[in-house]
């Protein structure tokens, strides 16, 4: 059928079109929009909007992917393997769907916000376990840690719902149709 | 003599007054006038623009400085090519660029900057922003590049306090500052020092200002260290300049 194919084109479209600004979001620092020079992290936005309503093993695939854009967008000349993203992003992802399967979770902004609060403190911490276990300066690693999990966490869940309401929107009335 | 009183009744006063004109004339030419230098100063009181003579001075201090700073820099550069050290980085070959983005995560500190190989620039490149060095060009694509800033903690520098040239090396903190570590046990640094980049620096050229010395920590483990307060404004940076350069092997 040319309609049921133009739908799928139109969410593939919208699906990575909005992953594609999140990603190119996140170097940018706009006035008002920053704590202590750290920005919200759109990706862990948009994942966390994906996974909640996927199966686990789709989820934590996103979150490597995710992470490996993320890593992209961030390594030196330095051919390096850790620290990657992939891996908080992974747990993150796959943590989202857990929680939303368990029906601990309802699906309405103060939760998501939450969630988002919570996979931004396991993502940043990933990554100061990781930085950890190659470099000798650790009492450095964790002192920011502190500092970028919580700024990151405070930004990333009130921005959530900017993301997160237009496109669960989208992918519900995208579901309804298809039924 | 009636003519006389009459004269002076009738102008009497009136020579009083001159007379008396002519006593305080006469005070004040012998005091050189002070109290008229006093009075005109007075009352110009409210005309006279002393912030700006003051601003006036201080620019022209200024000048000075950078003229005999420009003076000694080209005396520095002749000396070193009669000794045939050549300059590893020439103003004529930098480019100012444009900071487009910061880094895509909190974790590093980088910059993005508007201008790529199309301009001439290459991984290794240096980039020296207002007041001092700012990092080194890690990423190049065509008309984009990522730098990253000396403040990233995984940015090591080679560095000399300009004073009494003590050899260390610089981590950066994330913040505006970095740690200095020396290679002596005994460093010769006091605060207020002058941190540049030293000789023996692969990465960098050296000679490039990076900043102040903050604190020092003398029985600091394994080695004593200082805390050095960047020259240039690293969250506050718009324009950088960069040079190119390639590392020392």
């Amino acid at each position: 059928m040319p309609n049921s194919k133009l739908n799928w084109l139109l969410s593939a479209l919208i699906t990575l079109g909005s992953l594609l600004i999140c990603l190119l979001a996140l170097p940018t620092r706009s006035p008002g929009m920053t704590l202590m020079g750290i920005g919200p992290n759109w990706l862990l936005i948009w994942l966390v909007a994906w996974s909640l309503n996927r199966p686990v093993v789709i989820a934590i695939a996103a979150g490597i992917a995710l992470g490996f854009l993320q890593d992209a967008m961030t390594l030196t000349d330095q051919i390096q393997i850790v620290p990657t993203h992939a891996v908080g992003m992974a747990i993150a992802g796959g943590l989202t769907a857990i929680l939303q399967k368990q029906r601990y979770i309802q699906e309405d902004f103060i939760s998501v916000a939450l969630i988002v609060f919570g996979m931004a403190v396991v993502v940043e911490t990933s990554i100061a376990i990781q930085l950890t276990l190659i470099s000798r300066d650790i009492s450095t690693i964790w002192m920011m840690q502190q500092r970028i999990a919580l700024s990151s966490a405070i930004l990333s869940s009130l921005w959530s719902p900017v993301l997160h309401f237009p496109l669960s929107r989208w992918w519900r009335r995208l579901d309804s149709t298809e039924k | 003599m009636e003519l006389v009183r009459r004269w002076w009744i009738r102008y009497g006063l009136q020579m009083a007054v001159v007379s008396l004109g002519i006593a305080i004339a006469w005070i004040l030419r012998q005091s050189q006038g002070l109290a008229l230098m006093e009075t005109y100063e007075f009352l110009s009181r409210p005309f006279q623009a002393q912030y700006s003579a003051q601003q006036e001075l201080q620019d022209a201090k200024l000048r000075d400085l950078q003229y005999r700073l420009t003076e000694s820099e080209n005396q520095n550069q002749r000396f070193k090519t009669l000794l045939g050290d050549e300059p590893r980085i020439t103003e004529s070959s930098s480019t100012w660029a444009t900071v487009i983005g910061r880094s895509a995560d909190s974790w590093w500190q980088q910059i993005m900057v508007g201008r790529g190989s199309n301009d001439g620039i290459k991984i290794g490149s240096i980039a020296v922003g207002p007041g001092g060095l700012v990092g080194r060009v890690t990423n190049v694509s065509t008309y984009s590049s990522r730098i990253l800033l000396i403040s990233d903690p995984t940015s090591q520098v080679g560095a000399i306090i300009s004073r009494t040239r003590q050899m260390g090396v610089l981590r950066g903190q994330t913040q505006d500052s970095a740690v200095l570590e020396f290679f002596e046990r005994d460093p010769a640094v006091k605060p207020g020092d002058i941190v540049m980049t030293s000789p023996f620096s692969t990465l960098f050229p050296p000679g490039i200002p990076i900043g102040r010395v903050r604190s020092v920590n003398i029985d600091k483990q394994p080695a004593p260290e200082a805390i050095v307060e960047f020259s240039a404004p690293m969250g506050l940076l718009e324009f950088v300049k960069i040079y190119p350069f390639t590392a020392k092997e």
